[in-house]
C-alpha cells in the first residue's frame, strides 16, 4: 500500500512516504520478532546440554547478592561439574549492597543443571538452566533463601540446609 | 675366499661372501641344518595311549553267554532292522530355531504383561497432559508430577516418556520409565493437539505452554 502511494506522489511527498513506510514496516517486523521470539528464552535455545565447565556462566539462585558466576573450576571429576557438585566461580554481575561484590572468587553448589542426570529409579531430571547457590568453603550457604525448585540428589550430597530452603523439590 | 671357508669350519658361522661366490648353499650349512632337524625331532613329544580291556558285566558274573545259530541270529538281526526302520518313520519335523532376539521379545512382552496387572498404563501420545504419582525410596507418601509429554521412546519394557514442566518459572524435564514398579499411577487429564511426534520446540516457546496448575 505504501509502495503504492509512494509511486503516486510527488519526489517531496515519495520521501515522505518512503520514511513512513520503512517506519511502519520497521515497528510491524520488531513486534512480530517480539511474539514469535521472546528475549528471555534465547538464553535457553542457545543452552549448551554438557558439564559446567571453565567459563561457563550460571544464574545465582540466592539472596546472597550476586546475580551471575562464571566458572572458573570445577571441584568434581577431569570433565566438569554436574547436579550437586562443588564449584570455584567469578561473580561477574551483583546487586548493590549484597553480601558479595562483583570481582569476588566465590565456591558454590549446582542446584540446576541443563545436563541430564540420571536417578536410581530409571528416572532422568533436567532442567532448562544452570543454577548455583553460594557456598563458603566449608559449605555453609552465605544467603538465607533460595529461588526455584532443587532436585532431591542434594540430599546424597549432605546439601540438607538447600533442600530445607528451596520452594519446590523435584 | 679360503679364510671364509676356514672361519666356518672352525666356528660353524657362515660368513655372507661365501654364498656370493656359490648358488647352492656349502655342505657345513647343509650338515647344520640337517643336525638341528634332527635335534627337533628327538625333542618332539609323544602321547603313549593305553588301551584299558574292560570286562561286561555278565562276565564278572560268570554267566555264560548263550550261543546262538547263524539261521537264528540272521533272523534276529532282519526283525531288529524292520524295528528301526519303524521307528524312524514317525519322527516329527523339528522345530525352527528360536533366535536370540525372538527370545528377548517374548520376555519383553512377559514382563509388559506382568507390568500391566500391577498397574494399567494408559495409551499415551505426546501432547498428553498426565499426572504421575510416583513413590520415591524411604518414602510413604506418593509424589505427583503433572505435566505434558514431549517425547515417548518405545523400547519394550523400557518404554520411556519426557513429561515437560514450568516450575517456579524454570522449566524441568523429567524422563519417566512407563513400566516402573515405583510409578504407581498414570492419569491422562486431556490431549493437547500436536502435529509433531517431539515436541521439543516447547522449550523456545512462552512459559505459559508448558505451565499447568
Amino acid at each position: 500500500m505504501a509502495a503504492f502511494l509512494r509511486s503516486k506522489c510527488s519526489p517531496v511527498g515519495r520521501t515522505l512516504m518512503g520514511s513512513l513506510g520503512n517506519s511502519l514496516f520497521g515497528a510491524a517486523n520488531s513486534s512480530v520478532g517480539a511474539i514469535t521470539r521472546p528475549s528471555h528464552c534465547d538464553a535457553i535455545s542457545q543452552q549448551i546440554r554438557t558439564f559446567i565447565q571453565m567459563r561457563t556462566n550460571l544464574k545465582v539462585v540466592d539472596n546472597s547478592g550476586a546475580k551471575r558466576v562464571m566458572c572458573i573450576q570445577s571441584l568434581r571429576g577431569k570433565k566438569g561439574a554436574r547436579l550437586g557438585d562443588m564449584i570455584i566461580g567469578s561473580v561477574k554481575e551483583a546487586q548493590p549492597r549484597g553480601k558479595v561484590k562483583k570481582g569476588d572468587v566465590v565456591y558454590g553448589v549446582v542446584v540446576r543443571a541443563a545436563m541430564k542426570k540420571g536417578r536410581s529409579d530409571g528416572s532422568e531430571v533436567q532442567f532448562d538452566d544452570n543454577a548455583v547457590v553460594l557456598v563458603n568453603k566449608k559449605g555453609e550457604l552465605i544467603g538465607t533463601r533460595v529461588f526455584g525448585p532443587v532436585p532431591h540428589e542434594l540430599r546424597k550430597k549432605k546439601h540438607l540446609k538447600i533442600l530445607a530452603l528451596a520452594e519446590h523439590i523435584v | 675366499m679360503a679364510a671364509a671357508s676356514a672361519i666356518t669350519a672352525v666356528s660353524g658361522v657362515v660368513l655372507p661372501q661365501t654364498f656370493l661366490s656359490h648358488r647352492s648353499p656349502p655342505p657345513q650349512v647343509l650338515a647344520v641344518a640337517s643336525s638341528f632337524h634332527r635335534l627337533s625331532l628327538c625333542a618332539s613329544h609323544r602321547r603313549i595311549t593305553h588301551i584299558i580291556p574292560r570286562a561286561d558285566a555278565s562276565a564278572e558274573a560268570g554267566e555264560p553267554e548263550p550261543v546262538t545259530t547263524s539261521a537264528e541270529s540272521e533272523e534276529e538281526v532282519a526283525e531288529g532292522s524292520v524295528a528301526v526302520a519303524e521307528a524312524e518313520e514317525p519322527t516329527p519335523p523339528s522345530k525352527p530355531k528360536v533366535k536370540f532376539g525372538e527370545i528377548i521379545g517374548i520376555l519383553n512382552k512377559q514382563f509388559i504383561e506382568e507390568a500391566e496387572k500391577v498397574k494399567t498404563v494408559p495409551d499415551l501420545r505426546p501432547g498428553d497432559i498426565i499426572e504421575l504419582r510416583m513413590q520415591r525410596p524411604n518414602k510413604r507418601r506418593l509424589s505427583l508430577f503433572k505435566g505434558i509429554i514431549i517425547a515417548k521412546h518405545k523400547a519394550g519394557v523400557h518404554t520411556t516418556i519426557r513429561v515437560r514442566r514450568i516450575i517456579a518459572g524454570v522449566g524441568v524435564e523429567i524422563t519417566f520409565p512407563v513400566y516402573s514398579p515405583r510409578i504407581k499411577e498414570i492419569t491422562v487429564i486431556r490431549h493437547k493437539k500436536v502435529r509433531r511426534a517431539k515436541l521439543y520446540y516447547l522449550k523456545d516457546k512462552l512459559p505459559r505452554f508448558s505451565t499447568f496448575k
